[in-house]
């Protein structure tokens, strides 16, 4: 079965044309670009040959390829070979074809690239670009989550609650700012705050990839940080039955994870794939002692199912994420004054003993996925998609509680989604347009009786609009591309209101006419609150001598406040903290500029990215005062809008020094500001720096070792937002600074990776083994963007041992 | 051909659009039960058996622009705000060289109609709760007294205990609710660790 794996694979026709207006003598021309699916880059040295004639051209470094003397209205049979692809064939009818991209299944078991890529070849949008992770670095980090593999991107660092609840930041931004769609779905989660980490497998998707600002439109204008984007391949039409199994285990938390993954297709086109992922792990660890409660246990698992014909595909794809994360111990505090203790002490104040349990606090959260997927080609050049998608989110937190309700989750939320997208694609010699409408319902319920008043008010959200994009390839190996996009956004919301708090914000005047229930000392509202959003981009892109591209792009995104950002309100355990929404939001309001020079195809290669944007009405939580009661005082945050500027800088450099041996470099640099105050942002990422050596063995590079550091700065821009606290100490009461402001110290980390195979133990099953060592040094630190940092040094260091199977 | 098919697509689409989607359930009310809201301290001298209660309760919000204060529900004998070192404190008098017994008692009063008497949670997780007084002076000596609960390693919860009094003195006090305390032994706040469920602030005047 395994030989029909390396088999190749014509995807999508996206450019093509019609000539038959050609005089008799053979001076046709057929030409066409080689691209690798795998890494979705020009296959440079294909060999396409006429089978029969002498006739044959090798692809240029930009895949490129030109066959010239052939006879119209006959039909060829061609011939693709490539150093790493198995040969393929084809006959084309050159009364209809004279254009033709071919997609090869460039396998390479060496190390991948991150690679850039221009989407127009994917079909994404307009000449937006993208970073695409290698598989190699996929299933290198296969046990971690989605937010620690895209830190491997320039450019992109996670926001985390303790070390299993992380959410990628892209050029500063996170959350709402940045979407993530998983098989053309967009993950509706992310709106319920910062410690939600996205419920996505990345290990049921082949393909992730990185679009650093808002350009794709056709699945979202309103993600100004940018988007991730994960895809399965397309299946092969041929009979084949293959899987391939990962095993890892780690040394830290003492875990391991079981990665499955079955497909089997069929010469009519019909495919069926399943995959399901199971983790498991115990406490984790720091260098110097464990980090109590921070077990957790994921199961996925995910099924797809379809048929691929010629002229239509449909697929089905049901997916199951579930997690349950135990949260450090001693992050549950009561006031401000326990969170000043656990500043001023070095150690966390909970050491047990390890444990696989997860006990309270603790999340729990499960996301069920079902889409249905139509393509149906109407001709070569036009097509019609049509998708529907079904998601269920819950999401359950519970705490430290007594009494009765120490079993109860004191959040319990639920959120359904439907969403429609039909779509049209239409493309001609240069050009390609596609547009669409799309609508959606979304409802967000909390289960009643968790005896805690709802931090996200029940609501339910109608999202309807339409988008354009289109591309249009300039003949002197330049782009440019154009979009749109216009969302309705309507949202109607129950919300409670506390007495004291409406009060205080003298909320009668503007809300009083909503109020359709007073109940003990809560008024509960009802309003509708509409957005309308528009969004565009503007890009183009310019290849010369065959090595430099040169891009700029501008993004304009509107952006709907979220619920959360409008409505929340309610308590923040582990920063001790109240958090209120502002019903009277606006829009936000971003322009993005985004400069990208490249140079490729060569052995020193390096990318330059800079940035700059300007937000208006940009959504952030601020300091508003204190909260008293008898529990002690609490610091109260309110969202509120400011107007805000990002610059930033990324840049990637590698250096192929000798053929065995390759240097990589990576800086990401970005600094936000309030534009009116001047005064720094919070949570930004500091300057990180990525240095990485790889060494290859072996003429078959059957073993590569990877030696690999990363320093982070001190963050020294940022805002001050300590608060004051009385405590008692040495027989004096005195007020203390409570410091949540200061970052912690800058750090760099090692690791290693040592990785061999394909080894055939068993015929027709290759296996790999794999082993990494993650902060080598066992080094003390603490991250900045970990909210937990308060509570305990950082987890200390990892041994993980991987076998990965093909068969 | 495509047109027709995508123009059904676009129709069915927009029918969509027109579906009114409204939320039609409002949400009941979700009762906070497990809130401390108040607390309050039974203060009896044991040489005369007089008693005065202190109830220590207020919500409010402080803002940074314009300065509001709790609001004060009716008061027993003694009622005052107590905001975090910059205003008003409760002011417990107390005869020097006396005993008295301290009683403290945790409520729940989300539903003002309904209040909830916490203690008796409390003393049902006793393992899971110490009460601390901590002192700015050493004046005033505090045991745990008769009708204190004593949880299942003995220590007693200090629910209940006797402060004996002895030159005159004014002393700051923090009485905490530790919920979870990692030990309870010490004599600083700091030595329990666990999540602080109540902090109270008030003088004990000693005349």
């Amino acid at each position: 079965m395994k030989s029909n794996y390396k088999i190749l694979l014509p995807v999508v026709f996206l450019l093509l044309t019609t000539g038959n207006t050609f005089a008799q003598n053979c001076n046709t021309v057929f030409e066409g670009n080689i691209i690798s699916i795998e890494e979705n880059i020009p296959l440079e040295a294909a060999i396409v040959e006429v089978i029969g004639t002498e006739n044959k051209v090798i692809s240029s470094i930009n895949g490129y390829f030109k066959l010239e003397d052939l006879c119209p209205d006959s039909i060829i049979k061609i011939k693709i070979s490539h150093l790493n692809c198995p040969d393929y064939f084809r006959e084309i009818d050159l009364n209809k074809s004279l254009f033709e991209n071919f997609y090869l299944d460039h396998k390479v078991e060496e190390l991948s690239e991150i690679t850039l890529v221009d989407d127009k070849i994917n079909d994404l949008s307009t000449n937006s670009r993208s970073f695409s992770l290698s598989e190699f670095e996929k299933e290198r980090y296969s046990d971690s989550g989605l937010a620690v593999v895209l830190e491997k991107i320039s450019g992109v660092n996670t926001l985390s609650t303790g070390n299993k609840v992380s959410k990628p930041v892209i050029h500063g931004m996170f959350g709402s700012r940045i979407g993530i769609i998983y098989d053309g779905v967009m993950l509706e989660n992310q709106q319920w705050g910062q410690d939600h980490s996205p419920n996505v497998d990345l290990n049921a998707f082949d393909r992730i990839r990185v679009v650093k600002g808002a350009s794709v439109l056709r699945y979202s204008g309103s993600n100004p940080g940018g988007l991730i984007i994960i895809e399965s391949k397309p299946l092969k039409k041929i009979d084949t039955l293959y899987g391939k199994t990962i095993i890892n285990a780690s040394s830290n938390g003492r875990g391991g994870s079981i990665i499955g993954s079955l497909v089997s297709s069929n010469q009519n086109g019909a495919f069926l794939k399943s995959q399901i992922t199971l983790k498991k792990n115990g406490d984790l660890s720091s260098p110097n002692y464990l980090l109590s409660n921070t077990a957790s246990n994921e199961k996925n698992i995910s099924i797809s199912t379809g048929k691929n014909n010629n002229s239509s595909k449909i697929k089905l794809l049901l997916n199951y994420f579930n997690t349950e994360i135990g949260l450090l111990k001693s992050s549950h505090i009561g006031n401000i004054n326990d969170l000043l203790r656990a500043i001023e002490s070095d150690l966390p104040s909970v050491i047990n003993d390890f444990s696989y349990k997860i006990n309270y606090p603790n999340l729990n959260n499960t996301h069920y996925t079902a889409s249905l997927d139509y393509n149906y080609n109407l001709n070569i050049d036009k097509k019609i998609n049509l998708k529907y998608s079904y998601q269920l989110n819950n999401r359950k937190e519970y705490d430290l509680r007594i009494g009765d309700y120490k079993n109860i989750p004191a959040l319990d939320l639920n959120l359904s989604t439907h969403s429609l997208d039909s779509s049209f694609d239409w493309s001609n010699l240069h050009n390609e347009f596609v547009n669409g409408i799309f609508f959606e319902v979304q409802d967000n319920y909390s289960t009643p009786g968790t005896g805690i008043k709802r931090f996200i008010p029940d609501y339910l959200k109608t999202k309807f609009g339409y988008y354009f994009v289109s591309t249009l390839n300039l003949k002197n190996g330049s782009n440019f591309g154009f979009g749109i996009r216009y969302e309705y956004n309507s949202n109607d919301v129950y919300k409670y209101y506390r007495n004291s708090r409406w009060e205080n914000e003298k909320y009668e005047d503007r809300l009083g006419e909503y109020v359709i229930k007073e109940v003990l000392s809560q008024k509960l509202i009802r309003k509708k609150v509409v957005f309308n959003t528009f969004s565009s981009n503007v890009g183009f892109i310019k290849k010369f001598a065959k090595k430099y591209s040169f891009s700029i792009q501008h993004n304009y995104t509107e952006r709907a406040p979220n619920i959360a950002e409008m409505f929340s309100g309610g308590l923040h355990h582990s920063l001790a903290s109240i958090e209120y929404g502002d019903p009277f939001l606006k829009k936000e309001k971003t322009h993005k500029i985004l400069v990208d020079f490249e140079k490729i195809n060569g052995k020193l290669n390096y990318r330059i990215n800079p940035y700059l944007s300007y937000i208006k009405d940009y959504v952030l939580a601020q300091p508003a005062g204190f909260e008293q009661t008898v529990r002690g005082a609490y610091p109260v945050w309110e969202y509120s809008p400011i107007n805000s500027i990002f610059t930033g800088l990324d840049f990637d450099f590698n250096y192929q020094i000798n053929e065995n041996i390759k240097f990589k470099n990576s800086i990401s640099w970005v600094e936000a500001k309030d534009y009116d105050t001047k005064e720094h942002l919070v949570n930004i990422p500091p300057l990180v720096i990525n240095n990485e050596v790889q060494f290859t063995l072996g003429k078959l590079k059957k073993f590569n070792a990877i030696i690999g550091n990363k320093f982070v700065n001190k963050q020294n821009l940022f805002p001050n937002q300590n608060t004051i606290s009385s405590v008692i100490e040495n027989g004096k009461k005195i007020d203390k600074i409570v410091d949540i402001s200061t970052p912690p110290d800058g750090y760099d980390l090692y690791n290693l990776n040592f990785n061999c195979g394909p080894f055939d133990f068993i015929s027709s099953s290759d296996f790999y083994f794999s082993l990494s060592i993650d902060n080598l040094m066992n080094k003390d630190y603490r991250n900045y963007l970990n909210r937990l940092r308060f509570y305990s040094n950082d987890i200390g260091r990892n041994i993980l041992f991987q076998i990965k199977i093909n068969y | 051909m495509f047109k027709n098919i995508y123009l059904k697509a676009t129709l069915l689409s927009s029918i969509l659009l027109f579906i009114a989607c409204d939320k039609d359930d409002a949400p009941e009310a979700e009762n906070e039960m497990e809130v401390f809201t108040a607390a309050v301290i039974v203060v009896t001298n044991l040489f005369d058996n007089s008693s005065v209660i202190y109830e220590f309760e207020v919500e409010g919000h402080e803002h940074e622009d314009h300065e509001e204060h709790g609001v004060l529900n009716g008061s027993l004998i003694q009622n005052q705000e107590e905001d975090d070192g910059h205003g008003d404190h409760i002011e417990i008098e107390l005869e020097s060289y006396t005993d008295y017994k301290f009683e403290i008692s945790f409520i729940n009063e989300s539903d003002p109609d309904n209040p909830i008497d916490l203690t008796t949670e409390v003393s049902e997780e006793a393992e899971d709760h110490h009460v601390h007084y901590e002192l700015t002076g050493n004046e005033i000596e505090i045991v745990s007294y008769d009708g204190d609960t004593i949880d299942k390693d003995g220590f007693p919860l200090n629910l209940v205990t006797k402060w004996k009094t002895s030159t005159a003195t004014e002393i700051e006090v923090k009485a905490y609710l530790i919920h979870k305390p990692v030990t309870k032994i010490g004599s600083t706040r700091m030595a329990f660790g666990g999540a602080t469920d109540v902090e109270l602030d008030f003088e004990a005047h000693v005349e």
